[in-house]
């Protein structure tokens, strides 16, 4: 299990590749690059999202109820349907997930590199 | 094993795996400053009358 965002042991491609910007050119060019896969974070990001928030409902429920009871026998019901349910018509969803995280600092590296330029370039206009 | 002990933990470990914290999304760029060059407010061209130029 590494899905903690920020476990990083190894440096990330994206860490290389993009390094602080000096140029207009160069703000323009990261601009497109994280424009181009940004459409792709988002639709995967909302899916997860929703997935994410159905299970903490789930478990919300869960938590509410005495273990053994009947109703908490109907929300882990519930908790493996919608798990199969997952299983059947998202199979990679796993790689999905795992895809959009690394997506997510991608992009977040990328605008921060611009966030950076942009405001040196302001506090040297003052 | 105790009956129904093994879907209770295998349901414990999807709510588990499928709860883990979810940050907002990123949003987008904007377009930065002022210097937007096609955003500059006077006419890089200024028509000059034809009448004016040519004899």
């Amino acid at each position: 299990h590494s899905t903690d965002f920020s476990s990083t042991a190894e440096m990330p491609d994206y860490v290389v590749k993009y390094t602080p910007l000096v140029s207009m050119d160069q703000r323009q060019s990261y601009k497109d690059d994280f424009n181009a896969e940004y459409d792709e974070y988002r639709l995967l990001h909302a899916r997860v999202e929703t997935i994410t928030r159905r299970f903490t409902q789930l478990d919300a429920r869960c938590r509410k109820l005495t273990r053994g009871t009947k109703e908490y026998q109907k929300v882990h019901e519930e908790v493996l349907k919608e798990y199969k349910k997952i299983k059947q018509h998202s199979p990679n969803y796993h790689e999905e997930k795992q895809r959009c995280e690394y997506l997510h600092n991608k992009l977040a590296h990328i605008k921060r590199l611009i966030a950076d330029f942009d405001q040196r370039k302001a506090q040297a206009w003052c | 094993p105790v009956e129904g002990s093994g879907d209770a933990n295998c349901v414990d470990e999807i709510l588990k795996e499928m709860t883990q914290s979810w940050p907002p999304p990123l949003t987008a760029i904007h377009t930065p400053c002022k210097t937007e060059p096609s955003k500059f407010p006077f006419p890089t061209k200024v028509s000059i009358p034809q009448s004016s130029v040519v004899l």
